[in-house]
C-alpha cells in the first residue's frame, strides 16, 4: 500500500501545477498512448479513433460531472524504451488517466510507472497474460487474453462437437503449443482423451505423412494450434488424400490467406477469434458515426478502446471522483454496459468475460458466428 | 491386407514422392561437385525461382483464359526450365567463373552470397508472403479395404513419379550416350587433361549448371503444384535436403544422388509414420551423420583424390 502522505503531497503538487499552468479545472485530460509512428502505427490508429470517438460523444452529451474530456495523444512507436519515456511524460504532464499502451512489450514497462505514480491505465490491445500477473491495483484491460481462446475452444468442442477420436496438432511455437496444450488438458478433464498430440515444423510443406497417420487413427476432429500457412496446407492435402475430419484453430488461422491456400477445403473450419463488435446490432449507430468521420470501425482495437473510455467515465460519474484508486475499486466491484457487451473486471484487472467467439469459416473468406 | 502393411505402403508412397523431388534437385549439387569440386549453395534458390516462374506462368495463362490443363502445365514447365537455366548459367558466369583457379573457399563464399542475394531479390520483387495457387489437379486412386485402411495415391503423386522418371532417364541417356555427355564425364575425371585435349571446359561447366538448374526447375514446378503454396524461403530447406541427399548417395555420383533422394524421402515419411512428425528432420539428418561416419564417401561415392 502507498503511504497516504505521499499521495496527499502528490495531489497537492498536482493542484499547484494545474493552477500555475492555468489549465481549467473543468477539463479532464486523458492520455492516449500507443504507436503513432512505426511499423504498427495502423493498430495505434484503431485505438486512437475508438478513444477519440468516445471522448467526442461523451463531450457532446454534456461531459462527465460537468467536466469536458480532452484526449492527449502520446507516441510510443511500440518501442519499450520510448514507452517508458512516454509514461514519465504523462506523469509529468499530470495526467492521471491513460488509455494504452498498445504493444504488450510497451505496456509492461509503462504499467510499472503508472502503478507507482498513481495513474490509472486501461489497455485496449495488450493481450500478454504477464501484464496483469503482477497484481497491480491501477492497471486494467478491455481485451481478452490469448490464452482464453483455449478454454473457449475446449468448451465448444465438449458441448457442440463431441468428437469420438480427437487429435491435437500444434506448430511447436509458444502461441500454438500453449493453446493446443490447454485444449488437450481441458478436454481430457472432460473425459475426451486425444488419441494424437504432436507437433509439426513451422514452414514445412509436406504433411502427407501426418495425414496418413491421422487417417490411420480414424481421427474425426482435429484441433490445430498455430498459424494459417501450415493449417492451410494440412487442409488442402487432407482433401487430396480423402481425409475428411473437421478442423478447428485459434485466431492465428483466421486470415484471408487461409482461403487462398486451402481453397474449398477450408469450408466449415471452426475458429476462435475476437468478436466483431462492429457487426453487433447494438453498435449500429456508433458504426455510422465512425463512417460519417470516414473512419474504419472494423479494427479489433476500436471498440475495446471506446469501451475503456466508457468504463472510466461511468466510474467517474458514479463515484463523483477522479482519484484513480477510488475508480479502480469501483471498476472491480461493478458491472458495466458497454459497446463490447456487459463486462466486469476481476481482481487482476482482466475482463471476466471472454471477448472471443467461435466462428465457422467459409471458403469465400466470410465467417458466421456460432454460440 | 494387414492394416500396418497398408499404412506402411501409404507412407512409402508419400516418401517416394518427396524423395524423387529431392533427387531431382540433388543432381544439380552432385554434377557441379563432380566436375569443379564446389558446392553451389545458390542451387536451392534456382529451384525457388523455377517455382515462382511456374506460378506466374500458370496464373497468367489462367487469367488469359487458357483453360486446357495439359497446355498450361507444359508451358509452365517449359518457361520454368528456361528461366531457371538462365539463372543457373548467369550465376555461374557472374559469381563462379571469374574466381576459377582461386582458393576453393572463395567460390563457396560467393555461392552463399549469391543464395542470399537471390532470396532477397525474389522477396523484394514478389513479396515475402506465401503465394497460393488454386488446385489444378485433384483426386487420385484409392485401394485397400476402407474398413481397415485406404491407401490413396493422388494423380499429382503419379505425375511427380512419371516426370521424375522421364527426366532421370533423359539425363542418364544424355550422360552415357551423347557427345556432350561424354565431355561431361571426361571433365569429371580430369578437368585439366580434358582441357588439354581440346574440349572447352568452361562450356561444359556452364552446361552442368544449366542441366542442374533445369532439373531443379522441374522439381520446383512439381512441388509447387503438389503443395500449392510458395514463398521466397523455400529454396533454403529444399536445397539443404537435396544437398543431404547428394552427400548421402555419394557426392559427385549421379546414381548416388537419385538413391540418396529416395532414401531421404522414405526415411522422413517412415519416421513421421511411427514417431511424432516433428522428429522427421532430426532422424533424416542423424542418418546423414551416421552414414558419413561409417562411409565418408556416401553410399555410391568412390574414394577420391583431392580436386583442385
Amino acid at each position: 500500500m502507498k503511504p497516504t502522505i505521499g499521495l496527499c503531497c502528490k495531489t497537492w503538487l498536482a493542484a499547484a501545477l494545474l493552477t500555475s499552468l492555468g489549465v481549467q479545472a473543468d477539463t479532464l485530460r486523458i492520455g492516449v498512448a500507443g504507436p503513432v509512428t512505426g511499423p504498427v502505427a495502423q493498430y495505434g490508429d484503431m485505438q486512437k479513433i475508438g478513444a477519440m470517438m468516445a471522448i467526442d460523444r461523451i463531450n457532446a452529451a454534456g461531459g462527465v460531472n460537468g467536466m469536458t474530456l480532452e484526449g492527449v495523444i502520446y507516441d510510443d512507436a511500440c518501442d519499450p524504451k520510448q514507452a517508458v519515456a512516454v509514461a514519465n511524460r504523462i506523469v509529468n504532464d499530470d495526467i492521471r488517466h491513460v488509455i494504452g499502451h498498445l504493444c504488450s512489450s510497451s505496456t509492461e514497462p509503462a504499467s510499472d510507472i503508472y502503478e507507482e505514480e498513481g495513474v490509472m491505465m486501461i489497455t485496449a490491445a495488450s493481450t500478454s497474460p504477464g501484464i496483469t500477473e503482477k497484481g497491480y491495483e491501477l492497471i486494467f484491460r478491455t481485451i481478452g487474453l490469448d490464452s482464453l481462446q483455449g478454454s473457449l475452444a475446449a468448451a465448444y468442442i465438449r458441448d457442440h462437437v463431441q468428437p469420438q477420436r480427437l487429435a491435437v496438432i500444434h506448430d511447436k511455437q509458444q502461441y500454438g503449443e500453449g493453446l493446443a496444450t490447454t485444449v488437450r488438458d481441458l478436454l481430457a478433464q472432460a473425459g475426451t482423451e486425444a488419441v494424437m498430440f504432436e507437433g509439426v515444423t513451422p514452414g514445412d510443406k509436406d504433411f502427407s505423412a501426418l495425414i496418413a497417420k491421422l487417417k490411420r487413427n480414424n481421427v474425426d476432429f482435429v484441433y490445430y494450434g498455430g498459424y494459417h500457412p501450415e493449417l492451410g496446407l494440412i487442409l488442402r492435402q487432407s482433401r487430396e488424400k480423402g481425409f475428411d475430419a473437421a478442423f478447428m484453430g485459434p485466431e492465428g488461422v483466421v486470415n484471408s490467406d487461409l482461403a487462398a491456400i486451402a481453397g474449398d477445403a477450408m469450408e466449415g473450419v471452426l475458429a476462435t477469434a475476437p468478436k466483431s463488435f462492429d457487426q453487433s446490432p447494438d453498435n449500429a449507430a456508433l458504426v455510422d458515426a465512425f463512417k460519417a468521420r470516414d473512419e474504419d470501425p472494423s479494427g479489433p482495437f476500436v471498440f475495446p478502446a471506446y469501451t475503456a473510455i466508457q468504463v472510466m467515465t461511468q466510474a467517474i460519474e458514479a463515484t463523483g471522483e477522479t482519484d484513480p484508486y477510488a475508480l479502480a475499486s469501483y471498476l472491480r466491484s461493478t458491472r458495466f454496459e458497454t459497446t463490447i457487451g456487459e463486462i466486469g473486471f476481476d481482481a487482476k484487472g482482466d475482463l471476466t468475460e471472454p471477448t472471443f467467439q467461435v466462428y465457422r469459416l467459409h471458403a469465400d473468406g466470410s465467417k458466421t458466428a456460432l454460440d | 491386407m494387414h492394416e500396418t502393411t497398408l499404412y506402411v505402403l501409404q507412407q512409402l508412397i508419400n516418401g517416394l514422392t518427396i524423395g524423387s523431388t529431392y533427387a531431382l534437385i540433388a543432381i544439380g549439387y552432385t554434377m557441379v561437385y563432380g566436375i569443379i569440386g564446389m558446392i553451389n549453395f545458390a542451387h536451392g534458390e534456382v529451384y525457388m525461382i523455377g517455382t515462382y516462374t511456374a506460378f506466374i506462368t500458370i496464373i497468367g495463362l489462367l487469367t488469359m483464359g487458357v483453360g486446357s490443363l495439359p497446355i498450361v502445365l507444359l508451358l509452365a514447365l517449359i518457361t520454368a526450365v528456361i528461366i531457371a537455366s538462365t539463372y543457373g548459367y548467369a550465376v555461374e558466369r557472374v559469381a563462379y567463373r571469374p574466381l576459377r583457379g582461386g582458393p576453393r573457399l572463395i567460390p563457396l563464399i560467393t555461392a552463399i552470397g549469391m543464395s542470399i542475394f537471390l532470396q532477397n531479390y525474389i522477396r523484394l520483387a514478389q513479396g515475402s508472403r506465401d503465394l497460393a495457387m488454386p488446385v489444378l489437379i485433384s483426386g487420385g486412386i484409392e485401394f485397400g479395404d476402407p474398413a481397415v485402411f485406404e491407401v490413396s495415391i493422388s494423380w499429382m503423386q503419379l505425375i511427380i513419379w512419371g516426370v521424375t522418371l522421364v527426366a532421370m532417364t533423359a539425363l542418364a541417356l544424355f550422360i552415357s550416350r551423347s557427345r556432350l555427355g561424354r565431355a561431361c564425364r571426361a571433365c569429371a575425371q580430369d578437368l585439366k587433361m580434358t582441357n588439354l585435349l581440346g574440349i572447352d571446359t568452361n562450356r561444359i561447366i556452364a552446361l552442368t549448371f544449366i542441366i542442374g538448374a533445369a532439373l531443379a526447375a522441374v522439381a520446383g514446378v512439381l512441388l509447387g503444384l503438389y503443395y500449392g503454396t510458395i514463398n521466397p524461403y523455400i529454396g533454403f530447406m529444399a536445397g539443404l535436403k537435396a544437398f543431404t541427399a547428394a552427400v548421402l548417395g555419394g557426392i559427385g555420383s549421379i546414381p548416388g544422388a537419385m538413391l540418396g533422394g529416395l532414401i531421404l524421402g522414405v526415411t522422413e515419411a517412415l519416421t513421421a509414420a511411427f514417431f511424432p512428425s516433428e522428429y522427421k528432420d532430426v532422424v533424416a539428418f542423424s542418418l546423414l551423420v551416421l552414414i558419413l561416419l561409417f562411409r565418408p564417401t556416401g553410399l555410391l561415392g568412390k574414394p577420391e583424390v583431392e580436386k583442385v
